[in-house]
């Protein structure tokens, strides 16, 4: 059996999520530029990925309980975005190594921070290499 | 768990995203894509439009929150001409939140 793991991720993690899986001996993967909203519906600016984590930093040790969008909203950065770009990896996987690939992803990708993405695991009932023409397990 | 992807006309895409953000659900995942349907494209006098722009609309829900999305994507998608898109509904059967490294199952 074969399963479908969707990991909606952030640009800058394809990388080292990339590496990661080719250590593992997956080198095959899908890379989808999508854009996404969370929960949050968005986000209220545009450079959460890159500026604002070192400042925050400082800030937090002052203010405990600040989130990036209060944050924002104290520094008048009020710029509210609408769609978030991110990239979407679709890798086809035998169900056995499911757990494994989920974990990996997981733990590459966290910084702790709203907009780390979201894995979706979803079921193939068939797969068939074109070149070849094997199908299932053997094909992915 | 279900994943429900909507491919709607580009110019549809902020109604459909609003009225789904009305009732409850903003989470999404938007891609560009080109598509052809049933019509194999469009015939404008000797020309023929192969590929057709659309916007695809990624929301994964719970069971019993599919069918009030599909109806929202058909009322706010509908303008009642070939063209106005498709919906379509497979399962998820885990999802996992990397920020937190929450699973959710079902």
């Amino acid at each position: 059996m074969m399963v479908e793991v969707t990991a909606i991720i952030r640009r800058d993690k394809v990388a080292p999520t990339m590496r990661a899986l080719d250590a593992m001996g997956l080198g095959a993967m899908t890379i989808t530029t999508v854009s996404g909203r969370g929960l949050q519906g968005g986000n209220v600016m545009t450079d959460l990925d890159r500026e604002v984590p070192a400042e925050y930093d400082a800030v937090s040790k002052i203010t405990r309980n600040l989130t990036p969008a209060s944050f924002a909203l104290v520094h008048s950065l009020t710029r509210p975005v609408f769609w978030i770009p991110k990239r979407m990896l679709q890798i086809v996987l035998p169900s056995s190594m499911k757990n494994e690939v989920v974990d990996m992803i997981m733990s590459v990708n966290r910084t702790g921070w709203m907009g780390d993405g979201k894995i979706f695991v979803s079921p193939i009932d068939e797969s068939l290499r074109i070149r070849t023409g094997e199908r299932g397990v053997d094909s992915v | 768990m279900k994943m429900v992807r909507a491919i709607v006309r580009p110019e549809k895409e902020n109604d459909v995203v609003l009225a789904l953000e009305a009732k409850g659900f903003p989470a999404m995942t938007k891609t560009h894509v080109f598509g052809r349907g049933k019509q194999k494209g469009l015939k404008v006098g000797p020309i023929h439009y192969d590929e057709l722009p659309k916007v695809m609309l990624m929301i994964v829900a719970e069971d019993s929150s599919v069918p009030v999305i599909v109806e929202v994507i058909k009322n706010s998608a509908y303008v009642g001409y070939e063209g106005d898109g498709k919906v379509f509904v497979s399962p998820v059967t885990e999802v996992y939140t990397i920020r937190t490294g929450e699973k959710s199952e079902g």
